[in-house]
């Protein structure tokens, strides 16, 4: 894919990723990092980066409607993110430092358990939201 | 409002880790812990984990972009699409069977983590 076939099919799977994390709550990075990787080639670090750059304005924008709905304290959960920023940028470096063959491995480790735990919960639990 | 206490902190720093090393958002942690650690409602926490997203994702960015990595103009794209998803996401919500739809997406997310496992 390349020019303007390439952009459409990253603004239509933007628009897939927007359904299913507004549906379960998951489906930002763990959908975006597979599909900048074995679809559009990018390098495993620069999908993982550019993922951070698609979760950013849908966190604000999904802030400020819980924000206008008065779910939650926006203030507060800020500070908190700020602390959380530490580890972000502690873990970034980490991801930096490894290889891309290795930094795969870990993140396909991680979508596997996240998709084993949405079915354990589909099948086993009563709906839960989270 | 509660204060930042230790168990926050801690909460905090591991979303944050596991979002810098993954290029995921951290809610993933986040969320169960904030609920079953920190004594969250389930609503709260969702988001909490959100708006802390927010300076997460930011010190990310940055850390990769430093190095270079960020690629803007599929970032615009995919975000731009996500937005518009996320509103027609959020209209089905009361009309989807949520527990089938858990089971169909976690299949295919073992499959996405098989795949990438075998290119590794």
């Amino acid at each position: 894919m390349t020019g303007p076939t390439l952009y459409l099919a990253l603004v239509a799977f933007g628009v897939v990723v927007g359904i299913t994390s507004g549906l379960l709550g998951v489906g930002g990075g763990t959908l975006v990092v597979p599909f900048l990787t074995l679809a559009v080639g990018l390098s495993q670090h620069s999908a993982e980066a550019t993922s951070l750059l698609v979760i950013l304005p849908t966190a604000v924008v999904g802030s400020l409607v819980l924000r206008r709905h008065g779910v939650g304290n926006l203030g507060l959960a800020l500070r908190f993110g700020v602390v959380g920023a530490v580890g972000s940028v502690l873990g970034a470096l980490l991801a930096l430092a490894l290889p891309a063959s290795t930094l795969r491995i870990v993140f396909a480790v991680f979508v596997g358990l996240v998709g084993l735990r949405l079915v354990r919960d589909g099948l086993h639990r009563e709906s839960r939201r989270t | 409002m509660r204060a930042l206490d230790s168990k926050l902190l801690a909460i905090g720093v591991v979303g944050g880790l596991l979002s810098g090393l993954l290029g995921v958002g951290g809610g993933i942690v986040m969320v169960p812990l904030l609920v079953f650690w920190a004594g969250y409602g389930q609503r709260d926490a969702h988001a909490m984990s959100l708006g802390a997203i927010i300076p997460i994702s930011v010190a990310g960015i940055a850390t990769y972009g430093v190095a270079g990595e960020v690629r803007y103009w599929e970032a615009i794209g995919l975000a731009a699409g996500a937005i518009v998803g996320a509103r027609i996401g959020a209209g089905y919500l009361a009309r989807i069977d949520e527990r089938l739809l858990k089971v169909v997406f976690g299949v295919f997310l073992v499959g996405v983590a098989a795949l990438m496992g075998a290119r590794g």
